[in-house]
């Protein structure tokens, strides 16, 4: 047979996401959705405090309270806000809720690490590192021939993932088998883990997570809510929930670490940037690690000796928060660039051209800049009156590898088709991606599809991080779709007596000569049931990444009299390869840009200094953007080449976005606000201090 | 949340009786006691609820001024067009606050009454002097949303923004109680300091429920300006509410950065009963801020003081200020 394969991928589709009335209705099942027969409830039992010793209990009086099933105390010592002391387990939430209350626990509390200044090394420290002695020499050489060295310090504060669905598990345990559903961004990951708490193969353990109310990097694997319900469903026999309230969603649950970023960085005279020194330090909990930062990063930085430090702190753990590492890091380099750039008396645009290592950002730069109207940035603090303008720029790119996942299609006689995926929706349109890939292929209406996802029992897919659920997973169903229309195609040819490479199948309809024969009527040649093909190959669906470069501007409004920040608009240019459907592409690139502006302006974990207790563990205080604080976003979604495959999307928006609001701010009041979120307190002592006062 | 027993008044004589009996707590719209049961903070066996007392939501002209009955919500008074033409300070602020969702619960009487939004206060796990123990943890600790004028023991904001432009217009607040006559009270006498009273921010006796908000004689020019970290859902770092009554003298207002709705008597001082000019708004804003006593993190308010107050006898004077 000669068939060539369709490869085309145009799709730019823009259709609805597909279970966009679920959502709006309500009739979309989350976790909390369920309620089985028999239900337990339980919860961790936590110190508040960043570093307490519990010093009394009431267990018994917790113990005797009605409805409470047990409660165990595991260890005395909580050693960061949040910390688990150990669990209660009752016939209801109520029942929970007394049998905490009755439980009174008292602390001894000591003096928190709090505040990564206070609890750092010093820089000196790590000059002695061999990664900085090697590059001495030249280190000393290029600060020596350099037009301008500058020498600046960045902070940027901890920012929870804080999901509006909770941290949350079911965990339902019958002898032989079990079946569990959780609010998570790994299926697959879930139950494996579960096979080993509950002792059961991998085919006796169903795991379900039909929709998920964000997840950000914080839901991967069993989880600390996970672990409980399992271990109590098989302990009692019944099924058992975890549902992580408000407060203990920012406390321990994963946090995106606060960072100082110190550079000292030396410019050539013709703008070009030499190397230098870069030492980056992170807040991390009160043991291990993983607060490292994407700093330097993206430009082209000559010479640098970068080290790091991650400082413990009596605070939550770090976990994977959209793009790790990166907003924070791109925020000190973006804001860096800014500062080098008015050094050498030159227009940060064109300072970010002669810098810049990628030719598809260049490009990118040259668009963004006429769509925010770069021509009208003045020099910086130069604008009139108590409300000043800025501009700014952010940039960013993320990597693309092929990975495995299956995927199969059931074509009904009847038409209808389904296709199954075990890997799960965030909420991001993981159902409308498959929808749109196989709908695409086969030629039919989107209507005619149905995504089945986020079932163990389905075949296995990625866990969604690091941007990798679309690019893994649509060329598997580009190709299983393109494989039941071949199967298809077949039957038509063998019903008509002709050769099957004469047959074309065009739309969903399949035509030789003058005969044509529709979708509907070819599904009624399927002899068995259903059609059924699997897909786990990448095949020639699979094109050669491209590297999901982002640019942003970003245009802000600053009242010098108030300190308040507003951001009139953002540009966000985001190359992703092929859009498979432009609505959840705008979307993913705009959610970026809001999460980044609430970044840089808003959200802040504050801990109290005396006790460690978090201050502001509620959506109240823990400020994140309203719809009054977003402003106009331009989602530009960038092809850098015709013929690119399915690429990351859901990391490189957030990255840009922090830093080009920074350079606006700074650009609009003319002076630089180091340290985020951009508070009015910030902007007023920022501006206090280059007036000689303080506020 | 603790369980606990919900009585729904149905009139306002047995939600008096009731509430005179039994003490149970009472609750408007809930936005602020409920949040206060979900943290254990409140632990009341019995809630009263008025939602019921549809007589007490009124907005009502009387002679040279209004009547409002306290059940009144804060999206009432944003969209009535007799607030928003005559008692614009008021109706600006109702009308801004929190969310739409949350103004078409929030009444103003809860508005008025809501116990305070300090994050010690509000964590269960700070015994603070507002809650019976020994510290006030923003004087050491993280005060930035904290008081700069009248602080002290506690370091409370009051909350409400309905109260400054009440203050300002000179509003009486009338209070009733069973089988007794009801009592009326200017709004700046209504809320107490910490320096008297650390139990309670305002001067209702036990048994007492605030029914009605009456301005005498609405004002001449009134204007409020709020300044908000996030122009959604946020509580205003500083505010003020002017007020001219009666071709008398200017009235000055200042919201979250005192214990209580701050009456500046040196901006009132500074301005008398004159026109407005940049020049004086500004002097009565720096008047304002003079008496401030900022703590370790929170001096940036003393700056939003003189903002809030030249922007708002500016706008008032029918002047543009920056939005």
């Amino acid at each position: 047979m000669t068939w060539r394969p369709d490869n085309r991928l145009a799709l730019e589709n823009d259709g609805s996401r597909v279970d966009v009335r679920d959502k709006v209705t309500g009739a979309a099942r989350y976790t909390t959705d369920y309620y089985p027969e028999g239900l337990l409830w339980a919860s961790y039992i936590r110190c508040p405090y960043g570093k307490a010793f519990l010093r009394s209990s009431k267990l018994e009086a917790a113990r005797a309270a009605p409805g409470v099933v047990e409660v165990e105390l595991e260890k005395q010592e909580g050693t960061y806000p949040g910390d688990r002391l150990g669990h209660i387990c009752a016939e209801s939430r109520q029942a929970l809720e007394q049998g905490l209350a009755a439980l009174a626990l008292e602390f001894e509390r000591d003096r928190p690490a709090t505040d990564i200044e206070r609890e750092k090394k010093p820089l000196e420290t790590f000059d002695e590192d061999p990664s900085v002695q090697e590059k001495q020499a030249d280190l000393e050489r290029i600060f020596s021939e350099a037009a301008h060295t500058l020498e600046r310090t960045y902070q940027t504060q901890v920012q929870t993932h804080s999901c509006l669905e909770p941290h949350n598990s079911l965990v339902d345990y019958r002898g032989d088998h079990a079946i569990a559903r959780q609010s998570t961004q790994a299926t697959f990951s879930v139950r494996n883990e579960l096979t080993e708490v509950l002792g059961l193969p991998p085919d006796k353990v169903e795991m379900h997570c039909e929709h998920v109310g964000g997840g950000f990097g914080s839901k991967f694997g069993l989880s600390p809510e996970g672990q409980l319900a399992a271990k109590l469903s098989k302990k009692h026999g019944r099924p058992v929930r975890v549902l992580m309230n408000r407060e203990e969603e920012h406390l321990d649950n994963g946090l995106r670490p606060g960072s100082l970023q110190y550079m000292k960085l030396a410019i050539g005279p013709d703008g070009k940037l030499l190397g230098g020194r870069i030492h980056t330090w992170g807040s991390v909990g009160p043991v291990g690690g993983g607060g490292g930062t994407s700093n330097p990063s993206r430009y082209n930085f000559g010479i640098v000796a970068k080290t790091h430090q991650d400082v413990n702190l009596n605070s939550g753990f770090p976990r994977a928060m959209r793009a790790p590492g990166h907003p924070q890091g791109m925020f000190a380099v973006e804001m860096m660039m800014d500062e080098l750039a008015e050094a050498a008396g030159m227009d940060p645009l064109e300072f970010r051209r002669l810098n810049e290592t990628s030719d598809v950002r260049r490009a990118m730069l040259d668009v963004g800049a006429e769509q925010i109207g770069w021509h009208r940035r003045k020099p910086s603090g130069t604008w009139e009156g108590p409300l000043k303008r800025g501009f700014g720029i952010g940039v960013a790119d993320w990597g693309n590898s092929p990975g495995e996942a299956t995927i199969t299609i059931h074509v009904y006689p009847n038409g209808n088709v389904e296709v199954l995926s075990g890997s799960q929706d965030i909420g991001t349109g993981f159902r409308t991606l498959l929808v749109d890939c196989v709908a695409h292929q086969l030629g039919i209406d989107r209507a005619r599809v149905e995504a089945k996802v986020g079932v163990s029992t389905y075949p296995p897919g990625p866990g969604s991080g690091g941007s990798v659920t679309s690019r893994f997973v649509a060329p598997k169903a580009l190709g299983a779709a393109e494989q039941a229309r071949q199967d298809l195609r077949q039957r038509v040819a063998r019903e008509w007596g002709v050769p099957a490479d004469e047959v074309a199948a065009e739309n969903g309809v399949f035509k030789h000569a003058d005969r044509t024969m529709s979708w509907n009527e070819a599904c009624k040649l399927i002899g068995q049931d259903r059609l059924t093909v699997t897909e786990k190959e990448n095949g020639i669906f699979w094109k050669e990444p491209t590297g999901s470069e982002a640019v942003q501007f970003a245009e802000v409004e600053v009242d010098v009299e108030t300190g308040i920040v507003r951001v009139k608009k953002v540009v966000a240019l985001q190359n992703v390869g092929q859009a498979v459907n432009c609505k959840t592409v705008e979307n993913q690139i705009t959610g970026g840009v809001i999460q980044g502006i609430s970044f840089a302006l808003f959200e802040d974990r504050i801990l109290n200094r005396q006790t460690g207790a978090m201050v502001n563990p509620n959506l109240e205080f823990y400020k994140i953007a309203g719809s009054r604080d977003i402003p106009e976003i331009v989602p530009i979604i960038w092809q850098s080449r015709p013929d690119a495959g399915v690429n990351s999307l859901g990391e490189p928006p957030v990255v840009p976005t922090p830093g080009a609001v920074g350079c606006a701010v700074a650009n609009a009041i003319g002076v630089p606000v180091r340290r985020m979120p951009i508070t009015p307190w910030r902007v007023l002592s920022a501006l206090a201090e280059r007036d000689g006062g303080a506020v | 949340m603790q369980p606990f027993n919900y009585l729904i008044a149905d009139t306002l004589d047995a939600a008096l009786a009731e509430y005179a009996e039994n003490r149970p707590v009472l609750k408007a719209g809930g936005i602020d006691l409920v949040d206060r049961m979900k943290e254990r903070l409140a632990t009341p066996a019995v809630v009263l609820s008025l939602g019921e007392v549809e007589v007490l939501r009124y907005i009502e002209p009387e002679g040279e001024g209004v009547r409002l009955g306290c059940l009144t919500t804060l999206a009432d008074i944003g969209r009535s067009e007799l607030l928003n033409s005559r008692y614009a300070a008021l109706a600006e602020s109702a009308g801004h606050a929190a969310t739409p969702q949350v103004r078409e619960r929030a009444t103003l009487g809860g508005n008025l009454c809501q116990r305070p939004r300090c994050w010690y206060f509000r964590a269960i796990h700070f015994h603070c002097l507002k809650k019976g123990g020994a510290t006030c943890f923003a004087v050491e600790g993280e005060n930035q949303y904290h008081a700069v004028l009248g602080g002290g023991p506690c370091h409370i904001v009051h909350p409400s923004n309905c109260a400054p432009p009440l203050v300002a217009m000179e509003a009486l607040f009338v209070v009733r109680r069973a089988g007794a006559e009801e009592r009326v009270i200017p709004a700046r006498e209504f809320f107490v300091l910490p320096s008297s009273a650390l139990d309670r921010e305002n001067v209702l006796a036990p048994g007492e429920i605030l029914t009605e908000v009456r301005i005498p004689r609405a004002p001449d020019q009134s204007a409020t300006i709020e300044l908000r970290e996030k122009q959604s859902f946020d509580w205003p770092l500083a505010m003020a509410s002017v007020a001219r009554v009666d071709g008398r003298r200017w009235n000055v207002c200042l919201g979250a950065v005192a214990p209580v709705p701050w009456v500046s008597e040196e901006a009132a001082e500074v301005l008398g009963s004159a026109d407005i000019t940049p020049e004086l708004a500004a002097r009565a804003g720096e008047a304002a801020a003079q008496a401030a006593q900022p703590m370790s993190d929170n001096g940036y308010k003393t700056q939003l003081i003189k903002v809030a107050v030249k922007r708002a006898l500016l706008k008032a004077a029918g002047q543009e200020v920056p939005a």
